[in-house]
């Protein structure tokens, strides 16, 4: 072996300048556009002839063509098919209301735990029973069954869709790539986008409340049964497939049985996808809790706290039950015999017929279909009136606190960073944001910001409203990442942490967010702050989430070898920990920033104006050019956004 | 017994009729543009070069090889060489970009879905690496499963699978569930499965790799019984060399796609190909493995009346014999003697070990 | 398993049992059918439709209640969704499709509350400063007025997006120095000025009669230019603003069927045609349900009980 010979001392690379490398162009960029803000502020505002002005003046016109054609006696069968459709989906929902109506809280209660109890177990049935018992005693069975009657439809609807796609995708990789994209935009927009135009084509009702929770709801339906066809081992699959199975067998006796507890699990996401849904469901028709949350802001806001209050154990109880059910039936863990079979059966008989007995018991005890005497509802009220009358006074020391706050925080920060983007000569604006995105995250996404932002200002003529709610946006998202980045590092880290934050976490994604906005509407009643605030509250949970799942994902051998070497705690979190974790933490800012956009736009009805106001407007007072146009610019910046914070993506192809 | 002798085969392999499995000119490459690569002289760069031009894969490369019956043909390689791209492209579990295929005379790669079916029930069976049980039925069933896709009634396979287990020495085992069995329990029932459907081929992906050492001689030491017992023919995979020396009657070594060397354990020790085999064989005994055919020089007249050994057996086992003989031993063959071994080439061939 | 079974089915049973309690019979189906009626958004509206649902009900009518905003509200009608709407507030493009053009809704004519809309300022502002009695007092004193969000101008407070209002280019023609800010629906709105009221700040709102937040806190409105031909009052026509500098109209507050109700033949209908109050009479069950947050249906039912003379008409006896 020849011997090394000793070479020169090894030198360091030079170091970097900060300028060079794409973060530093992106900044001087962004210091370029600053330069641009201060030198011709508000003088070049998105010009006209750029825009298609009369946009809005047609699609209102399209607006009274649709509605005069669809109201006459005999419309064309265009619309006889959305009328139809529309129906439809109006007397599923009604004839699931009055189903449970007649069972009586009495039978429902009896179903519902009964069912959770043969296929999920004690505990499950037990939280199920004990949900029951207080939507009884907050006195408002009437909205839950008419809430969980829209859930039913909706998830049935989303799951005879979702299955079979979903299976489809799971099998075809081409099915998969064309349905990724579609998926994509279908929760990227935000439902206020949508709205109108199904309130257009399946006018106000229970209908449109289902058509809108659909399209939230199919995603994960499919997504979830994608993946639990592709986690059935690969070599089960070829088991079957070599051992001359056909296409339907090996999907009957094979991925479908072992697919089964992910199936189930894509039934529990899309329940409480389509629960999420309940308060803009309220908005269009849909009736139940959510439109009690929506009414109640008006005249009782206690009330719609409460009805917040029952839509989360609502959300909470269903997600237990589902789950526990998914768990518990797994055929690859349960190893059913015939015995056992017979057994089971024997049990599934004794439980019906539980809910026969209770169904009978309440009619002929005449409970009817409501409870009403034993409600605590007055009582809670006034507890819930007492803690809001405390929140609407403006002396006391909370008040003293965050009024001051908010004040500062809109005063030198949120309205400063608002002009800027409004008032910012727009050929700078646009021009310079694309090519922040090109050093951020490459061509092609700069490529579609671009195009997004042009579609903004020169299509939906919303660039002054769309810059105000982008400010907001990024502010919100600052936010979020700010809180949700350290706790999801936390709780990577502590399992104290992690116990205490998930019931928190539950309810903060489950109560709906006009419902947690209403104390800040009075504590800091600045118009952009509560808005702002709920969507961080809505956000943050999503990023502490994959925060935390990324970096305990990571893999132990290489935090090992830095433990060996002598790393401190911390030292191993910031060198070795975070920096493998990082596209887990992409994903959580890609997330993060959906979620903020979707609450941004809710906000627009409590003072965040710009282009939620314009669409919740439009909703209103059908003004259905510039609720749609709005609608438009929210999907184009939800677009743009999405591109870019979603890096970039590798193929890869495994070898044998 | 040593780690890895070779025993001497109770069969004879009849090279002279059919070959059961013919591969001819075998190709699959990952990729958008596969097709259109095959037959280029692109086809033959070098796996980066191929990846960065085409953003292609080249998994295996212009395969050719024969099976005759009762054979068992190895494939061997490091990870990444193909092998078991290749095995999958035989019953088109991953369809191949160009090249013909024939099990029993049928052409695999331009059947029908129909065809094709029916080929992989009737005519090949496979197992697996990580054994590829459905999780959620009992042993038996899982044993019954091919049956059950050919549409045999339940009384008729389920009294086949349970012959099958004993085959396998898992008679008591038919109620229980994959998950209550261990690593090589599993893998045995896998075993079970591929035998109750009776096939002509046998193909085995690297069956071994996910159980301890330990269990894998045993599980060697099985399928050596069940290949005496049934006479199938098999194609092997591993990336194993003492285990591809002590089963296969030809073993193939492939790099990065294509085959280096095909030929008989001997053949690869004794005369590697290329330096990579010799490295590979490199730290193998060879008078483990090669046989008195290699060391043997003619005989003189007034050797053959030495002691007898069969040609075939191993240097190894023939030290004894040969150290406690002065004359030289003759080398038999079929009765007739065809070679002569002395105390010099089994000095020779020791020496050349620790070269 | 199987006695546990049975076991815990009949356990169940007895716990539905104790838990039981009888509650109000179920109701008698009578010739009357079920009425659909919809309820608006703020409390005043829920008083007439909640005292609306409760004599119907005593003549047997079963009654559901839809929440759908003001202006959708037609096309729910004409699609049959909904029956009546007991307060509309003068929709004219909307009339002039549905009600002229389709016939598809009737107007039922006024429901007896006059509507007030107008620019409110608190009582004790208007003593500290008389001049602000008509809007020609605001010129040069609007800083008085001003927020975070308003800079350096004053801060006019914007109504509910699904109230009518035209304050954008009112403000504008009559050229005066106040940024409209909308903070978003009336809760929002209500809890700004409010909080500001009773800091005893300054605020300047678009405001309404009847609202039974009247009754709590003392407004006084700011006289606006007068009315003169020609006056616009739909922002979203656009053109030139000086068209739109006069006061609000005086809103006769009017009932809206949809026409396959009224050719139902239903006795409701009848009912709901003579059905006529005050605006002391809203805003007293509105202040019951959103000031003293008594449940709508007990507080149509203590007023109905007060009023007794006055339903009977409506009720034709």
């Amino acid at each position: 072996m020849a011997v090394a010979q000793a070479a020169g001392p090894i030198e360091a690379p030079a170091a970097s300048a900060w300028w060079r490398g794409r973060a530093g162009a992106a900044v001087v960029v962004a210091l370029a556009i600053l330069i641009a803000f201060f030198g011709w502020k508000n003088q070049l505002p998105w010009p006209a002839w750029l825009t298609w002005n009369s946009l809005a003046h047609d699609l209102d016109n399209f607006q009274a063509w649709l509605s005069n054609n669809r109201n006459v006696p005999h419309p064309s069968i265009v619309f006889r098919a959305f009328n139809g459709v529309a129906n439809f989906l109006d007397n599923l929902v009604g004839w699931l209301t009055s189903f449970f109506f007649k069972l009586t809280w009495a039978g429902t209660t009896a179903l519902g735990t009964l069912v959770v109890l043969r296929f999920g177990g004690r505990r499950a049935a037990a939280i199920v029973l004990a949900v029951f018992v207080s939507f009884a005693a907050l006195g408002l069975w009437d909205p839950v069954v008419r809430t969980f009657a829209l859930t039913f439809a909706s998830v049935g609807l989303s799951l005879a869709i979702g299955l079979p796609f979903g299976i489809w995708a799971g099998r075809s990789d081409r099915f998969q790539r064309v349905v990724t994209p579609v998926l994509d935009a279908m929760q990227i927009i935000p439902a206020f986008a949508y709205l109108m135009p199904i309130v257009i084509l399946f006018s106000v009702g229970p209908g449109a409340a289902v058509a809108t929770t659909l399209i939230y709801a199919i995603p994960p339906s499919i997504r979830i049964t994608a993946l639990g066809i592709r986690g059935v081992p690969t070599n089960t699959v070829e088991a079957a497939q070599a051992l001359g199975a056909t296409r339907m067998q090996t999907l009957l006796k094979v991925q479908l049985p072992l697919a089964r507890r992910m199936l189930l699990l894509s039934v529990n996401q899309t329940i409480l996808f389509a629960l999420s849904m309940v308060v803009i469901a309220g908005l269009i028709g849909g009736q139940g809790l959510g439109a009690v949350v929506t009414s109640g802001l008006y005249s009782d806001p206690a009330l719609a706290l409460v009805a917040g209050a029952a839509i989360v154990i609502m959300a909470i109880g269903l997600d237990r039950a589902t789950e526990a059910m998914a768990n518990r039936t797994d055929p690859t863990r349960r190893h059913l015999t015939a015995g056992k079979r017979r057994t089971l059966h024997l049990y599934t008989a004794a439980c019906a017929a539980g809910v026969g007995l209770a169904v009978g018991l309440g009619h002929a005890l005449g409970a009817g279909s409501v409870w009403s005497r034993w409600t605590i509802q007055g009582w809670l009220l006034r507890y819930v009136q007492n803690a809001l009358n405390y929140v609407q006074n403006p002396h006391t020391v909370v008040f003293h606190i965050t009024d001051p706050i908010g004040n500062f925080v809109v005063q030198y920060g949120l309205n400063p960073l608002q002009s800027f983007f409004v008032e910012t000569p727009w050929p700078a604006m646009t021009f310079g944001l694309a090519l922040i995105a090109y050093f951020i995250s490459g061509l092609r996404p700069a490529v579609v910001t671009l195009a997004m932002l042009a579609l903004i200002g020169g299509v939906t003529n919303e660039w002054t409203n769309a810059m105000e709610t982008l400010s907001q946006v990024l502010v919100a998202t600052g936010l979020t990442l700010v809180v949700g980045i350290p706790l999801g590092v936390w709780a990577a880290e502590s399992l104290r942490a992690r116990q205490v934050m998930r019931p928190v976490l539950d309810v903060l994604q489950t109560l709906p967010q006009l419902v947690y906005i209403i104390p800040f509407i009075y504590l800091m009643p600045v118009s952009i702050v509560p808005g702002v605030l709920a969507s961080v509250l809505y956000a943050a949970p999503v990023v502490i989430r994959l925060v935390e799942a990324g970096i305990r994902d990571v893999s132990p051998h290489p935090v090992e070898a830095a433990g060996a070497f002598g790393a401190t705690r911390l030292q191993v979190l910031v060198k070795v920990k975070i920096p493998m974790a990082r596209d887990a933490i992409m994903l959580g800012v890609n997330q993060g920033i959906i979620m903020v956009l979707a609450v941004v736009v809710i906000a627009g009805l409590v003072g965040s104006g710009a282009l939620g106001y314009d669409v919740a407007q439009g909703l209103q007072q059908s003004l259905f050019g510039q609720g749609v146009l709005a609608s438009l610019a929210i999907l184009a910046l939800g677009i743009a956004l999405d591109r870019v914070t979603q890096g970039r993506r590798r193929k890869h192809i495994e070898l044998a | 017994m040593g780690s890895s002798e070779q025993t001497p085969l109770a069969h004879v392999i009849d090279r002279s009729g059919e070959p059961l499995i013919r591969a001819e000119g075998v190709w699959k490459i990952f990729g958008r543009r596969a097709d259109r690569i095959v037959g280029t002289p692109d086809a033959d760069l070098p796996r980066a070069e191929l990846r960065a031009k085409h953003d292609c894969v080249a998994a295996v490369r212009n395969v050719s090889f024969e099976v005759w019956p009762r054979e068992v043909f190895v494939v061997m390689g490091l990870s990444g060489s193909g092998k078991s791209t290749l095995v999958r492209t035989l019953i088109r579990l991953i369809e191949p970009t160009a090249g013909k295929i024939q099990i029993a005379g049928q052409d695999v790669t331009a059947a029908s879905p129909q065809e094709l079916r029916g080929m992989r029930r009737h005519t090949s069976s496979m197992v697996f690496q990580h054994f590829g049980l459905l999780a959620h039925r009992r042993v038996v069933d899982n044993v019954a499963f091919g049956l059950e896709i050919q549409g045999v009634p339940k009384a008729e396979r389920l009294a086949r699978a349970e012959e099958v287990l004993r085959l396998v020495g898992l008679e008591d085992s038919g109620n229980q569930f994959p998950d209550q069995l261990s690593g090589g329990m599993q893998q045995r029932v896998g075993l079970a499965r591929a035998f109750a459907v009776d096939p002509k081929v046998m193909l085995y992906d690297e069956p071994f790799s996910a159980l301890d050492p330990l269990i894998r001689r045993d599980m060697q030491d099985e399928v050596i019984r069940l290949q005496h017992e049934t006479g199938k023919t098999m194609v092997f995979i591993t990336h194993d060399l003492p285990e591809a020396l002590r089963l296969g009657d030809r073993i193939a070594i492939m790099r990065d796609g294509a085959i280096v060397q095909l030929g008989t354990p001997e053949e690869l020790v004794g005369s590697p190909a290329d330096e990579y085999v010799a490295n590979f064989v490199r730290d193998i005994p060879r008078s483990h493995v090669l046989t008195l055919r290699w060391i043997m020089r003619g005989a003189r007249p007034g050797e053959e009346d030495g002691p007898k050994l069969d040609v075939r057996t191993t240097v190894r086992n023939a030290i004894p014999a040969i150290v406690g003989s002065e004359r030289p031993c003759c080398a038999v063959e079929a009765g007739k003697i065809v070679g002569v071994v002395d105390h010099e080439a089994v000095l020779a061939a020791i020496a050349g070990e620790n070269d | 398993m199987k006695v546990r079974a049975g076991g815990l089915a009949v356990l169940a049973a007895i716990g539905v049992v104790a838990l039981t309690a009888s509650s109000a019979g179920a109701k008698q189906k009578a010739s009357c059918g079920t009425v659909t009626l919809n309820q608006q958004a703020w409390a005043g509206s829920e008083a007439n439709t909640y005292v609306a649902k409760n004599v119907l009900e005593s003549i047997g009518c079963t009654v559901k209640i839809t929440t759908i905003a003001e202006v959708p509200v037609y096309q729910a009608m004409a699609d049959g969704k909904t029956d009546a709407v007991l307060e509309d507030w003068g929709h004219v493009p909307q009339q002039q499709q549905y009600v002229k053009k389709q016939k598809t809704v009737v107007d039922e004519g006024p429901n007896g509350v006059t509507g007030v809309i107008g620019w409110y300022i608190p009582t004790y502002l208007m003593k500290q400063h008389p001049e602000f009695k008509t809007w020609k007092g605001l010129k040069g004193k609007e800083t008085l007025f001003k927020s975070p969000e308003s800079g350096s101008q004053g801060m006019f407070l914007g109504g509910d997006p699904s109230y009518q209002q035209k304050d954008k280019t009112l403000i504008k023609a009559l050229k005066l120095n106040f940024k409209f800010v909308s903070v978003g629906a009336e809760p929002a709105q209500v809890a700004r000025w409010t909080q500001l009221y009773k800091q005893g700040k300054p605020v300047i709102f678009y405001w309404y009669d009847p609202q039974y937040l009247n009754a709590q806190y003392k407004l006084s409105q700011i006289q606006l230019p007068a009315r003169f031909k020609g006056c616009q009052d739909d922002e979203s026509k656009g053109g030139d603003p000086a068209k739109y500098a006069c006061a609000y109209p005086s809103y006769t507050l009017e009932k809206f069927f949809s026409a396959k109700f009224v050719k139902s033949g239903s006795p409701a209908v009848a009912v709901l045609k003579r059905f006529s109050w005050s605006n002391a009479d809203q805003n007293t069950v509105a202040g019951m349900i959103a000031g003293q947050h008594v449940d709508p249906d007990k507080a149509a039912q203590k007023w109905i009980a007060a009023n007794q003379a006055k339903v009977n008409k409506w009720l034709g006896k």
